[in-house]
């Protein structure tokens, strides 16, 4: 077991969810695989999909949903299988 | 030649000034968001200042070589590599025949700018190899480039290498977030009254993530602006909110007050359209718009047509040999 840091690679907008109605693309807890999506990040009027990176555990997000973020700040924390 | 091997997000190619007479067309000029960084990398490598070369925006390609040629990175910080040595920016090199160039993501800035020697050698259209996503043209196929495109070159032999460009020759990035844009007044800054004057100059403007080479949208304090008696009791052809005027021509580079929200028009953006202009930011402030990231903020100063026009002389002087000697 190892701590992942699923970091941000463009500046933008951090969202948890694919729209405003729906359900979070993933919460603490869940479990997930390298290629699942964990947010996006809007820039230039488009969504960038944020992928997970590695096998494991949800363990805490770092940005809150709509949160301003820079590349290499720290988005999700993962617990890898 | 080279090849794409991997395209970066929306890396385009694009030659300055663009496609300039055709803005009464609804052609937009397109070309380099900083236009500072784009013609020094074209110098560094024996270009002429405004050939076409690669506009990288956020995150860079990674490219390989069918010839020897040269090669130079300048702008936002892209941690560029060849053959994954890392190299500078502000610096020609060589590189040979099987060679790869790799950028990553913006560590600083936002675009980087991608020069070879012999420049970039694609169709022109209209005058321009710039590209202009929107309608398709220019550039390579109309678009952003693609990996697996070959991207013709010209002639390499009268490369640079080994150049580098001095330092108070390059733009400087602010580091704390916050940026000072030169604007000049007009074409409507007499809608907005002395107090709208001072809240639109003297707010800090937040660049929002809706934003692109079209427009770039401001978080503000825009409900706060006020306006004069003519943009309030006006003529019904001009619409009835306070930012509404009979359509008009919109300058590139003006500060389009869409409703209550300033929205910049930038390279790639509309050529007229029926909402004030108070203010315009003029060529010698237009390169730290290709510099600025969503999040980041903004603050105005407004400066002379004159003063601007003697700001865009001296950078075209800095964008020269003058600027460059041996590494």
């Amino acid at each position: 077991m190892a701590e992942h840091t699923v970091e941000a690679q463009l500046p933008g907008v951090f969202y948890r969810r694919p729209s405003p109605e729906a359900e979070p693309f993933v919460a603490e807890g869940d479990t997930v695989t390298a290629d699942d999506t964990v947010g996006l990040i809007e820039l230039m009027k488009s969504y960038h999909e944020i992928k997970a990176g590695v096998a494991g555990t949800v363990k805490s997000f770092l940005v809150d949903n709509e949160g301003d973020v820079d590349p290499g700040q720290g988005l999700v924390v993962i617990e890898s299988n | 030649m080279f090849e794409v091997m991997n395209a970066g997000l929306e890396t385009a190619i694009q030659d300055y000034p663009g496609r300039v007479g055709y803005w009464n067309q609804g052609f937009p000029p397109s070309g380099p968001m900083d236009h500072w960084s784009f013609r020094l990398a074209n110098v560094l490598v024996g270009n002429e200042p405004g050939d076409a070369a690669l506009e990288c925006q956020f995150t860079g390609p990674e490219l390989r070589f069918h010839e020897d040629t040269v090669v130079a990175v300048t702008g936002g910080d892209m941690q560029p590599h060849i053959d994954g040595e890392p190299i500078e920016l502000w610096r020609s090199y060589a590189v040979k025949a099987g060679q790869t160039l790799k950028l990553s993501y913006a560590k600083t800035g936002a675009r980087g700018y991608i020069a070879v020697a012999g420049a970039i050698r694609t169709e022109p259209w209209l005058g321009s190899r710039a590209t202009f996503h929107k309608a398709g043209v220019g550039g390579f196929e109309g678009r952003a480039i693609q990996a697996g495109q070959q991207i013709p070159t010209g002639d390499a032999s009268g490369g640079t290498p080994d150049m580098v460009v001095i330092p108070e020759a390059r733009p400087e990035l602010p580091s704390d977030k916050r940026w000072e844009i030169e604007v000049v007044a007009g074409p409507n800054d007499d809608w907005l009254d002395e107090a709208g004057v001072r809240t639109f100059l003297e707010a800090d403007w937040k660049l929002s993530a809706k934003s692109d080479r079209t427009g770039y949208r401001l978080e503000g304090p825009g409900d706060r602006l006020t306006f004069a008696d003519k943009a309030i009791n006006k003529r019904p052809e001009h619409g009835s909110e306070p930012s509404n005027i009979i359509d008009q021509g919109y300058p590139n580079g003006a500060i389009n007050l869409a409703g209550l929200t300033p929205i910049i028009l930038v390279k790639d953006g509309p050529s007229m359209g029926g909402f004030i202009n108070p203010f315009t930011v003029p060529t010698s402030g237009f390169w730290k718009l290709g510099q600025v990231r969503p999040g980041e903020v903004i603050r105005f100063r407004a400066i002379s047509v004159d003063e601007a026009q003697r700001l865009a002389r001296e950078m075209t002087r800095i964008c020269s040999r003058e600027s460059l000697r041996p590494a």
